[in-house]
């Protein structure tokens, strides 16, 4: 244990003016740029920065973050603020634990045995196969473990969940996203196309982009550019519930992940301090993936009244405010994360990460439609 | 932690981003404060909105 740390509250006067500049960055962001965003016309061309590079307030806090580091600071967030921007875990793990109000337990059985059985073969196999092509492609430990689940279940939030129980570095974070939202650019204007000429129906092309496509933004809107109704049965509504079952994986990932980091890792450093597996789940187990799970229970048991998913109804004012909640805590935790990337640590890194998120993702895209295309009389 | 010197390998901002990167004295006791900011700001959110 660190005995020379002064804990959590004696430190925290410190972090205030770090933190002040994180909420007043993340104000901006979205009181003013998200907006000016929604509504600019850049060559003629109606609100770009949103609907072709889907720049939202997740990433302009990162980008925030890192144009703090890297460029105002020159490379090393300041004394005075580094305090602040060490609550950055903290919030991000708050957000993860909020993020199960967006989901039911009702919403995936109602997916039926097959859509259940095909999104988590779908999960373990990739976790797999990035697992062995991190080893493969020389990948650090960490920088594996985020990928896996990053490209396994549903792009960012699993792998901002999956980084503070692998001792990842903001740097490994930023090369998932960066990895997962350039493939899904690609994806996003192809599948429609795609789905079209191979005259899929709604369901069909639900249950292919839901599997997929790695980002719930980007499953959204390559469902809408396929079928802009947005009501039940559409391709979004298709879409976003096979994609809830991946998220509602991310804690069982989350555990899976960290116990294979764990293991590897004292195997490898094995200098006398070796721990049996069972103390290492326990020591090592990531506590905040329970917070996500009762939270998910406590949503579907309907504590917080109408979830608004399967009723199509609005959800209830309390839902509405844990979600902007969340929202604004994941923004502060984004642009504290994004204070740790700095862009040395990204050049050294090289491309291999990029190699391999590229593979996988496009080996589970091109499988995913060939089962959807194969089962297609399941999926009507 | 016995494993915190492992961020000084890479460079400063690992030794930020590692077990550093927190407050916290290591990453059970940040789970638990985020759990706890987490009940704080669902029983607020609840009992206001009633």
């Amino acid at each position: 244990m660190s005995s020379e740390s002064p804990g959590f509250f004696r430190q925290l006067p410190s972090a205030l003016p770090g933190l002040v500049l994180i909420i007043v960055t993340m104000m901006v962001i979205r009181i003013w740029i998200e907006p000016w965003m929604a509504h600019t016309k850049i060559f003629g061309m109606s609100k770009p920065l949103t609907d072709a590079f889907h720049l939202n307030y997740i990433l302009l806090g990162i980008i925030s973050g890192m144009f703090y580091r890297n460029i105002v600071f020159g490379g090393k967030i300041p004394d005075m603020l580094v305090d602040g921007f060490r609550l950055s875990r903290l919030m991000i793990k708050v957000g993860i634990i909020l993020l199960g109000s967006l989901y039911t337990f009702s919403a995936i059985i109602k997916l039926g045995f097959t859509a259940i059985a095909l999104i988590s073969a779908f999960v373990v196999l990739t976790v797999l196969m990035v697992l062995w092509l991190g080893k493969a492609f020389g990948l650090d430990r960490s920088m594996t473990a985020v990928l896996a689940n990053a490209l396994s279940i549903c792009g960012v939030s699993a792998a901002v969940a999956t980084s503070p129980a692998v001792e990842a570095k903001a740097s490994h974070v930023a090369y998932a996203i960066a990895t997962i939202l350039g493939f899904g650019v690609l994806t996003m204007f192809l599948s429609p196309y795609i789905g079209h000429e191979l005259g899929l129906t709604n369901m069909q092309y639900g249950a292919w982009i839901g599997t997929g496509i790695l980002n719930t933004g980007q499953v959204l809107a390559s469902a809408l550019a396929f079928d802009p109704q947005a009501g039940p049965g559409t391709a979004l509504a298709v879409a976003e519930v096979w994609n809830v079952m991946r998220v509602i994986a991310i804690p069982f990932a989350v555990f899976a992940v960290t116990f294979w980091y764990w293991a590897g890792k004292d195997a490898v450093d094995s200098k006398g301090n070796r721990q049996s597996l069972g103390s290492l789940l326990v020591e090592k187990f990531p506590v905040f993936v329970i917070g996500f799970m009762a939270m998910v229970f406590l949503t579907s048991m309907g504590a917080f009244g109408d979830v608004g998913v399967e009723s199509g109804h609005s959800p209830s004012a309390a839902i509405m405010s844990l979600r902007v909640t969340m929202q604004w805590i994941f923004g502060f935790g984004l642009v504290g994360l994004g204070g740790f990337i700095d862009f040395d640590e990204l050049r050294q890194a090289g491309g291999a990460p990029f190699r391999l998120g590229l593979l996988v993702g496009a080996t589970k895209y091109i499988v995913a439609l060939l089962i959807v295309l194969l089962l297609k009389q399941y999926f009507v | 932690m016995a494993n915190e010197d492992k961020y000084g390998v890479n460079g400063a901002s690992d030794a930020e981003m590692g077990n550093k990167a927190s407050l916290f004295k290591d990453d059970r006791a940040e789970d638990i404060g985020a759990i706890i900011i987490t009940v704080i700001i669902v029983v607020a959110i609840v009992l206001l909105k009633k």
